[in-house]
């Protein structure tokens, strides 16, 4: 540690530490443009000069390190007057368009300059003109005469996501920030510039004249489209969302949103958005549907007796409502069969569930089954961060095609999705022979096949049990993963976390609010809907024929129950069995609570209104129960932050049991000439966007390069004829290396109805080409 | 008695005394007062010499207005459809004249000089909507007959 004084302060802090870090302790604020935390020191811009004892000039505080007895003046003559000289630097080309520029009124460039700046420039001559407006991409727009030079947007891209695809061109006052060969910029990232840039040289683009710092509400939220659930900040205007920026919390989080996050605020004025109540396919008013709908219930339970209504919880609804179901089902309905959405099979008990600050400490990292950079994206980041920090983290990635990429580098180990867990079985197996449940593991998977060499699986267990601290992702696609896991963690001394990224968003609020969030669970309810035990089925964000993996089960289930109703924002694929849709307020409508991936709780704030007949899960319930003249005590607040520590769920309870035999995958039918993968990909979560439609591709399903040119697919992707069981269908394909040979990946829960339709799939085929004449 | 006569005749003599002053009132609306050039009364939007209009959306008059009686909804203008002299305008531009309390601060934050207070002070109406002037009215501004 180390003391110096500051301003007359005094102020111990850790070796290394900038001096303007040090002031910001003690509360006195060095004004700075290109130094950031995260990005580290790089003396720019010179805005940071201080005075500092015994030096003969002035110094930059962000790439001065403290020293003992230091003593540092950021006020007083010498430091006023070379502010001053910086500013009038900065503005002798500016443009000083402050009134028709979007960061007016959030500005650093204005602010300083009001505080420390001169009052007027000396410069006559005429200013540099430069592009005004030109496109970073379709989401973020520059004003290169405004940049500062800062070159925080360049650093970002360049360093910490390792996407070099902005640069600084030019020398001198000619300087410009611009894209790769003028090309759009393609990263996911881009987005996060527009919060770096201390000007209002990065705009974004949605935003653009759109709102001025005093006429919106910013409401602290969190983002609702991955688990990662980034906290962030939703402005509003005129009760509309108009635009979402990252909410840096100290300490934890830089405030990073990946591009689907800030720019996908939108789905709720989409056109595609359900405002109208419809009955038996007619639309009507939202009282008689609710009626309806409530007579229904009656009917059934008076038929049928208790337990005859299933409800199926899907969605980006909030705890609280979550609740509100579970309690109106048990009260009201007279109903346990509540169940959550799930699109994969695997569970992790809260246990296990590591947090982030796991990942700002592992050495090691394995991504099971999943590729960050696409299903959680933030998370990506949050590891280049590790890197940067450490070198040395290793990169693992299991799963049924390459996980990690160049800018996450690492090594992949290429198993089948169904081998994921007898791969780490036999893994610990060959590396802790007599660890406390380890052979049971392997019991009934001793001579299972696996592509991998045995000196490979041995060494991939020694990593992970001589890792310091182990973090692992998991996409829960393999449900034997969660035993395995479980073992793992005891074998292992050394801290060992591991994070779900599977969905839906809240499925750990949805737990907390007492919904057992298993698929046997929603499984064993739709078992139930099939055999006729339950006869109405209550779909509360829930789309079961584009989630559900057994995509028989849901068809069953739909068309056999009496009623079906569904509660959306946008219309599912369940859409021909619906007897009742009732459109319902969603994100940024209610106020609520969001747990994330890492099991931390956040507030999701209210701040617009929901368009047309739209209604909170709440003014239902409420209905509902006046319509069956049940006071079910809506007034009894539950508070998912009670039973929590501080903001993170609780960890209690790990009742491992004996660890059982991971179970012998089936062989695969080897007549098969194609393998389907999923995997969680942001872009396509199912929730429609405007804003970020130029950024979405209808060729969503990918194979690996060498397949591409041997069906013909230019660079940009093309469609393909896919033959499978059913018949053929027309699929939108890309190229991407990540892709093992005649594999066919294709993203969860896709918008496109043909993904439902691929099972059997016997080839692909170039489309026939329509002869010329 | 006499009293009361003389009372009488007092009152009288300065009513026929005030006949023959001038008056302090004047028949509206045929005749009306002057007012210095510097009256603030109803707003109104100008526009430059080539048609273009001064008022870019900033929404500073709307920031400084003590009594929040003015709403600013900026925009981009279309290539080539330029509404004022930049890219940014104002698509809707409303003064509410019932919340207004005529301090001018809005002509004095506008930085293109497009928010002006007129001497126009005829603000009468039977509906409160009425009041809201939008942007069209700001425009034109009415001339006192
Ligand atoms: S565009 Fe903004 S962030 Fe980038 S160098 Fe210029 S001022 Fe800095
Ligand atoms: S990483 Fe996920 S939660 Fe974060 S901004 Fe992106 S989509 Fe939203
Ligand atoms: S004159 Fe004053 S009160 Fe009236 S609109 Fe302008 S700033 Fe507001
Ligand atoms: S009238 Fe002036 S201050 Fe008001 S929005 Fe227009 S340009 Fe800005
Ligand atoms: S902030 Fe120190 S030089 Fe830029």
């Amino acid at each position: 540690m180390i003391r110096l004084t500051i301003d007359g302060q005094e102020v111990t802090v850790p070796e290394g530490t900038m001096i303007v870090d040090a002031a910001a302790r003690l509360g006195v604020d060095v004004p700075v443009y290109c130094y950031h935390q995260a990005l580290g020191p790089l003396g720019a811009c010179r805005m940071c000069l201080v005075q500092v004892e015994k030096m003969p000039k002035l110094v930059t505080g962000c790439t001065t390190a403290v020293t003992e007895g230091m003593v540092v003046h950021t006020k007083g003559g010498a430091v006023e007057k070379g502010r001053k000289g910086v500013l009038e630097f900065l503005l002798i080309n500016h443009p000083l368009d402050c009134p028709v520029c979007d960061k007016g009124g959030e500005c650093y460039l204005q602010d300083y300059t009001f505080e420390y700046g001169p009052g007027r420039g000396r410069f006559q001559e005429p200013k540099i003109q430069k592009v005004k407006n030109g496109p970073i991409n379709d989401l973020v727009l520059i004003d290169q005469e405004r940049c500062v030079l800062c070159q925080r947007c360049v650093r970002f891209m360049g360093d910490y996501v390792g996407e070099e695809q902005l640069l600084l061109e030019g020398r001198g006052v000619e300087t410009v920030v611009t894209t790769v060969d003028h090309q759009p910029a393609t990263s996911q990232f881009t987005g996060n510039v527009i919060d770096l840039c201390p000007v209002g040289a990065l705009l974004s683009a949605p935003y653009y004249h759109k709102g001025r710092p005093w006429n919106i509400d910013r409401h602290s939220t969190v983002c609702p489209h991955c688990p990662v659930g980034c906290s962030s900040l939703a402005t509003t205007r005129e009760s509309h969302i108009i635009r979402l920026e990252g909410r840096p919390v100290p300490d934890r989080d830089w405030g990073w949103l990946c591009d689907r996050g800030r720019f996908g605020y939108d789905f709720g004025y989409h056109a595609d958005r359900i405002a109208d109540s419809w009955v038996k396919e007619r639309a009507t008013s939202a009282a008689q549907a609710t009626r309806d709908v409530a007579e229904w219930m009656q009917q059934t339970n008076a038929q049928y007796g208790p337990g005859s209504i299933g409800f199926v919880m899907g969605g980006q609804f909030t705890a609280e409502e979550a609740h509100l179901i579970k309690k109106f089902a048990h009260d009201v309905a007279q109903s346990d069969n509540v169940a959550v959405m799930r699109n994969v099979r695997g569970y992790l008990p809260a246990a296990l569930n590591g947090t982030f600050q796991d990942l700002t400490e592992a050495d090691t990292v394995v991504f099971v089954g999943v590729d960050p950079y696409e299903a959680v994206p933030v998370v990506h980041l949050k590891l280049r961060d590790r890197l940067r920090h450490f070198s040395q983290l290793k990169v693992l990635g299991v799963g049924p095609r390459r996980l990690t990429r160049d800018t996450m580098p690492g090594r992949d180990y290429l198993v089948a999705s169904q081998d994921e867990a007898v791969f780490f079985a036999r893994a610990l197996a060959a590396a802790a022979k007599d660890g406390p449940g380890v052979q049971t593991l392997v019991d009934s998977v001793r001579d299972y096949v696996l592509p991998v060499s045995d000196a490979d699986i041995e060494a991939f267990g020694q990593a992970l049990l001589d890792a310091e601290h182990l973090s692992l992702l998991w996409d829960g696609e393999n449900a034997a993963m969660a035993e395995v896991l479980a073992v793992l963690a005891g074998l292992r001394e050394k801290p060992t976390a591991v994070l779900p990224t599977f969905g839906p968003v809240n499925w750990r609020g949805y737990e907390q609010a007492g919904i057992d969030p298993r698929y046997d669970n929603v499984e064993e309810l739709l078992n139930k809907t099939r055999t006729g035990e339950i006869r109405m089925l209550v779909l509360w964000g829930a789309d079961l024929t584009r989630d559900l993996p057994d995509r028989q089960l849901a068809e069953q289930a739909l068309a056999k129950a009496d009623y079906v109703v569904s509660a959306q924002v946008v219309p599912p694929l369940d859409m021909p069995y619906i007897d009742a849709l009732l459109p319902v307020a969603t994100w940024g409508e209610v106020e609520g609570t969001y747990v994330n991936m890492e099991g931390r709780l956040s507030i999701g704030a209210a701040g617009v209104q929901p368009p047309g007949q739209a209604r909170p899960t709440r003014t239902y319930v409420a209905n509902w129960g006046r319509l069956f003249r049940q006071d079910f005590g809506l007034d009894d607040e539950w508070d998912p932050f009670d039973s929590a520590q501080g903001d993170l769920i609780s960890r209690a309870g790990n009742n491992h049991g004996p660890a059982q035999a991971v179970p012998r995958p089936g062989t695969r039918d080897a007549s098969q000439e194609w393998t389907i993968i999923e995997g969680d990909w942001v872009m396509e979560n199912g929730m429609p966007s405007e804003i970020l439609e130029p950024r979405e591709t209808e060729f969503v399903a990918r194979v690996s390069p060498e397949d591409a040119a041997r069906l013909g697919i230019g660079e940009h992707g093309g469609y393909v004829e896919a033959q499978t069981a059913g018949g053929t269908v027309m699929i939108g394909v890309q190229a991407d290396p990540a892709i093992v040979e005649r594999t066919l990946w294709i993203p969860r829960g896709s918008r496109h109805d043909w993904a439902q339709h691929l099972e059997g799939l016997v080839k692909l085929t170039r489309p026939e080409e329509v002869p010329s004449v | 008695m006499f009293e009361g006569i003389k009372a009488m005749a007092q009152g009288l003599g300065s009513t026929f005394h005030a006949l023959g002053q001038p008056r302090d009132t004047i028949e509206y609306p045929e005749k009306r007062r002057e007012y210095s050039p510097r009256f603030r009364g109803k707003h109104m939007l100008a526009k430059d010499g080539d048609g273009h209009e001064l008022c870019v959306g900033c929404g500073l008059c709307e920031a400084v207005c003590p009594a929040h009686a003015i709403r600013v909804v900026a925009a981009e203008a279309e290539d080539g459809k330029a509404v004022s002299w930049t890219n940014r305008y104002a698509v809707d531009y409303e003064v509410d004249m019932i919340r207004c309390i005529f301090c001018g601060m809005c002509e004095e934050a506008c930085p293109t000089n497009a928010v002006r207070l007129t001497p126009f002070n005829e603000l009468a109406a039977s509906d409160r909507l009425e009041m809201i002037a939008d942007k069209e009215e700001l425009l034109h501004p009415p001339v006192r007959k």
